[in-house]
């Protein structure tokens, strides 16, 4: 019992960092159609930021969220990059993305060097049902919980969150009446860099992470953002918690060298199975 | 005509002169060109994304690597390697090939990573310590063992994998391959049978890469986990766009682009005196600017974009319009099919 509830909190705070990545692919994808290849590279960005900020003296709190504008900055500019330039094709995005992602690596090896770091942001741990569960866990999930009612409550009530949603449903509609919907896929891609830096700054206590570290980061962060099929945050969420659960569970009664080929067979799965309903007249034609 | 003939003399002559380090490049270079002429049939004439490229790539590898290994010839495991690499591609294309766009692109990604977990794992394979020993290639009694034949035998490999290629482009099966990827519905309610020919494709794409692979196990006669990154699938891509999707000598051109640079760079970036990383740095900056230049100012590649600048040149006049008469821009892409499989 001890055991499965250490599995079970670790797995929904992986999860959490999961669905946050997966929110900010979803946020991205929803309005540009772009399904950003560099999405883990804004947690790498953010987790080796704060990292050296903490080095440097800053005092918590304030290097997190420092680190976490450096993602939305590096959000900004691959938006401004992928689909700043009008008539860019969604494959091409996308490919440029990939691209930018590996530029960040050029960048992160001069600033950060090649070796994977960690720090502390809550020590400790606590006595939940007979399990001792370390408290950095409850702030990931803590945050992710604050951070998806803001979104919805963002989406819902602002009116940039409003603008986005009107880009998603509609670009020329959304045209029609005066919104950017270019301006609007560059500020999607800082709110998905927000989110993704968020998501590093909270699992790089957790899990070092090093330049190369975003691909396994962006394919967990995909395969919850596919659940609702790149189209609805709180399913990313529902992903990403069914996602870090089955693989903290795998990890911790079968093997934990089999967790990436769980989490990635679970995704390939899903996207079947969705891909099942959807024809290629649907495709063309929406 | 001449230019052809011209680089495939280069092409055969280049072993007699290159220095032993630059022959190594050579070959490796040769074998990426193989392994990107897949994706650029993939990805330019069918319009399907791989970033899974590198890992049929590595099926070959060990394909070929485990036959020399158990006692089969050597030449049954360069035979073998495409095969395997092609087969095994049939049968994971079934379930990933119903996939579009985006999802194909990471459907195939995570392919790449199961292979490596799997292969990572089991003892059978070598574990992450990967392939020892494996014997270099023997044909008809000779070994192979100066790096000058393995360069004949990697670019005898490109060749054919050019012909397969330029074969099959102007072929009926080529055309409706062409038609698929600029609509699937189209080329359906014309008669292409699109599900199975994508599978042929995506088979003989990573036939391509298999054959490679097997080159590469036998001239360099160890193989692991860590050969076969995902970078490396990534590179392939990135060569394709660079070099010009959908069309033939593209691949080649990109991959010897990227090669020649990124060595360049390397040799630079190990100098004494430059910073521990530099030489890393450098390699994954050259693939992101190339990659992200070419695709938003010459988003049909370097050969297509040369190709118009010399018929421009040679009609002496500035006016924009298809120019003619240059080799190798034969089989140009529509400019749609550069947008791979419209996902929405």
């Amino acid at each position: 019992m001890g055991s499965f509830v250490s599995y079970l909190v670790s797995g929904l705070a992986f999860g959490c960092s999961f669905a946050l990545l997966g929110s900010g692919f979803v946020a991205i994808h929803r309005v540009t159609r772009v399904v950003n290849f560099a999405q883990g590279t804004f947690a790498v960005v953010a987790g080796l930021a704060a990292g050296s900020l903490l080095g440097d003296g800053l005092p918590h709190g304030l290097a997190e969220v420092v680190a976490i504008l450096v993602a939305g900055v590096v959000g900004l500019a691959i938006g401004v990059v992928a689909v700043g330039k009008r008539g860019t094709p969604t494959l091409a995005s996308l490919v440029i993305t990939l691209g930018l992602g590996i530029l960040a690596y050029a960048v992160e090896i001069m600033i950060w060097g090649d070796q994977p770091s960690s720090y502390p942001m809550v020590r400790g741990s606590v006595h939940v049902a007979g399990a001792t569960v370390q408290k950095q866990y409850f702030v990931v999930i803590g945050a992710a919980i604050v951070v998806f009612l803001a979104l919805g409550l963002f989406f819902a009530k602002t009116y940039l969150g409003k603008a986005l949603s009107a880009c998603a449903s509609n670009p020329y509609a959304a045209r029609l009446v005066g919104i950017d919907p270019v301006r609007m896929g560059i500020l999607a891609f800082a709110l998905g860099g927000l989110l993704g830096g968020l998501a590093g700054v909270l699992v790089t206590p957790l899990q070092p992470v090093s330049f190369d570290s975003d691909v396994a980061l962006a394919t967990n962060g995909f395969a919850a953002a596919i659940f609702g099929g790149l189209n609805k945050p709180s399913a990313a969420l529902v992903g990403g918690l069914v996602l870090g659960v089955v693989e903290a569970m795998v990890a911790g009664y079968v093997n934990a060298s089999y967790q990436t080929e769980v989490a990635l067979a679970l995704m390939l799965a899903v996207m079947i199975w969705q891909a099942r309903k959807r024809t290629s007249l649907t495709e063309e034609v929406a | 005509m001449w230019l052809g003939s011209l680089v495939g003399l280069v092409t055969l002559l280049a072993p007699l002169v290159l220095s032993r380090s630059n022959l190594t490049v050579y070959i490796l270079l040769g074998t990426a060109a193989m392994a990107t002429i897949g994706v650029s049939l993939l990805m330019g004439y069918a319009g399907q994304v791989s970033l899974g490229q590198a890992a049929f790539y590595a099926i070959g590898s060990y394909t070929a690597a485990l036959i020399a290994l158990h006692g089969g010839s050597t030449v049954l495991g360069l035979v073998c390697a495409p095969v395997v690499a092609g087969l095994l591609a049939a049968v994971v294309g079934v379930p990933i090939l119903r996939l579009r766009g985006h999802y194909l692109a990471f459907a195939t990604l995570a392919f790449h990573l199961i292979l490596l977990a799997v292969v990572g794992q089991v003892a059978f394979f070598g574990g992450d310590i990967g392939l020892q020993g494996i014997p270099p290639l023997g044909i008809a009694g000779h070994q192979l063992v100066a790096s000058r034949s393995y360069a004949w035998l990697t670019w005898a490999g490109v060749a054919l994998c050019l012909l397969v290629t330029r074969n099959i482009i102007a072929s009926r099966p080529g055309r409706a391959m062409r038609a698929l990827s600029t609509s699937e519905i189209a080329a359906e309610s014309s008669g292409v049978p699109v599900t199975r020919y994508k599978l042929t494709v995506f088979a003989l794409s990573a036939g391509f890469a298999g054959l490679a692979g097997g080159v590469y196990a036998f001239f360099l006669g160890y193989i692991a986990p860590g050969s076969f990154p995902v970078l490396l699938s990534f590179q392939f891509v990135v060569m394709a766009v660079v070099g010009g999707l959908g069309t033939i000598w593209g691949p080649v051109l990109g991959a010897g682009v990227i090669t020649i640079l990124v060595q360049v760079l390397n040799d630079l970036g190990t100098r004494p005196g430059m910073p521990t990383h530099a030489a890393a740095v450098f390699s994954y900056a050259v693939y992101a600017l190339l990659l992200v230049l070419v695709l938003l100012f010459l988003p049909r590649g370097l050969l297509p974009a040369t190709a118009d600048l010399i018929g421009r040149f040679r009609r002496g006049d500035s006016a924009a319009g298809p120019p003619g008469g240059v080799p190798g821009r034969g089989h140009d892409v529509p400019p749609r099919s550069r947008a791979p499989a419209p996902d929405h």
